[in-house]
């Protein structure tokens, strides 16, 4: 999992760290400061997930909720 | 983005069976989360988070008339208009700040829990209540001598406060506990709980059909939990991360803002059903309804504005609303280069190339 954030408004830096630090995330954190990428993907709400196939095709997106998201990773991996 | 451009008064003419129509999204400030109307004044109020002050929105001009520096952190908001006060509760000051609508200025700063994050005025009683996220309390204030009338043991995550005068209630949300605690008003002693979805945040009640609606962010649901009996009659559907709830004046329906979605639902108080979900700003959260005309603001933490929209339901539409396919589902992800925020240096999507990989979205407020 990669994760981007998004619509911080100020410096990302110290909000980040202390969101990993409150809810203990680690791995692989990407920054999109004027949330043009999140733009070019069409993403108006957060969190949101984006689910891509090893071709590089987008086979869903949104899956807040845990369940639908496990339910999303299975089947993407059983493809 | 919006589909329409972000500034001042701005209006876009909606489709004629539009649901809704927007009449303008107003640039506020960092991380707007709470939101009060002023009718007499012609204003709105939003607790900017992030920028530790108040925008004092003119909605003749729909521009910020003045921004009023208060406590760290203000994440709920209320007006009352027999004091003509203006109420936020500043997360991380664990305080209330009382703000003189006239003046424009700090008049009073009430102790109150740790982390207040919820704040709920009883104009009739005379009361505003506090829910105190990490003190897991609720706090009970005087309304005109701004005393602390109580302090409420609730549970950890403490915030979203509504209440039912026919039943001498008040209903506390508590986020982290996923519950909700009721509390008797006459005594101040917790007289029931029940537990509802993960990440409850936000609540609203119809006390005549002895309804409580609460919010369930981490979920994705709402809660339709009887006031008598303090159980939960039904999981209701929304949109995507549900943050925040109001019921509409008419106690026809209410209004849910999707955090996750970027919409607001429609949800019908009678029927249960997901009548529509209607466009917003990106990241909304705050929701009220101006009693006097009927419009729903919004205020939007990803884009940094509040959204004043007019709702065109007359009831129940013919069929309920349905979660769109994204447009870019099938499509190849756009490749991206992003600075990593442990390395500081550039990653792009070549480095993912031929895996199966989840990219989330997500912001720290």
């Amino acid at each position: 999992m990669i994760l981007v954030d998004i619509w911080e408004g100020t410096d990302p830096h110290p909000e980040v760290e202390r969101f990993c630090e409150m809810w203990g995330i680690e791995g692989t954190i990407l920054l999109d400061p004027d949330a043009s990428y999140a733009q070019a993907l069409g993403i108006r709400g957060v969190p949101t997930n984006v689910l891509v196939d090893s071709d590089g095709t987008i086979v869903d997106v949104g899956l807040v909720r845990i369940d639908e998201l496990e339910r999303a990773v299975s089947r993407l991996l059983q493809e | 983005m919006s589909e329409f451009p972000v500034g001042a008064a701005c209006r876009v003419d909606a489709a004629v069976d539009a649901p809704s129509v927007t009449l303008a999204e107003i640039p506020v400030g960092l991380d707007p989360e709470g939101v009060a109307v002023d009718p007499r004044r012609r204003r709105a109020y939003v607790a900017c988070s992030r920028a530790d002050y108040v925008a004092v929105v003119d909605l003749e001009t729909n521009t910020v008339l003045a921004q009023i520096t208060v406590g760290g952190e203000p994440i709920d908001l209320a007006y009352d208009a027999a004091t003509d006060r203006i109420f936020t509760a500043d997360a991380h000051a664990d305080s209330v700040s009382v703000v003189d609508a006239e003046t424009l200025e700090l008049v009073a700063t009430v102790p109150v829990g740790m982390y207040p994050s919820g704040l709920t005025a009883d104009h009739e009683s005379r009361r505003i209540y506090c829910g105190n996220s990490l003190g897991s309390t609720m706090s009970v204030i005087d309304l005109d001598t701004l005393e602390t009338i109580a302090t409420v043991e609730a549970e950890v995550g403490a915030g979203a406060i509504a209440f039912d005068r026919t039943r001498d209630l008040v209903v506390c949300v508590n986020f982290i506990a996923a519950s909700a605690t009721f509390v008797d008003t006459k005594t101040w002693q917790p007289v029931g709980r029940v537990d509802v979805g993960s990440g409850a945040c936000a609540v609203g009640v119809v006390p005549e059909r002895g309804d409580c609606f609460i919010v369930n962010s981490l979920a994705g649901t709402l809660s339709r939990v009887s006031l008598d009996d303090f159980t939960v009659r039904e999981e209701l559907t929304v949109g995507r991360a549900p943050v925040g709830l109001t019921v509409a004046p008419a106690h026809d329906r209410v209004y849910v803002s999707n955090r996750g979605a970027g919409t607001l639902s429609v949800v019908g108080v009678a029927d249960g059903a997901h009548w529509a979900q209607l466009p917003v700003g990106e990241g909304p959260g705050g929701v009220v309804v101006d009693a006097t005309d009927g419009r729903v603001y919004v205020a939007n933490a990803g884009t940094g504005t509040l959204s004043i929209l007019e709702d065109r339901l007359a009831g129940p539409p013919a069929t309920a609303a349905v979660e769109e396919r994204h447009p870019l589902i099938g499509q190849r992800l756009p490749e991206f280069s992003l600075v990593d925020f442990r390395t500081g240096e550039r990653r792009s999507s070549a480095e993912w190339a031929e895996r199966k990989y989840i990219v989330n979205f997500f912001a720290s407020w």
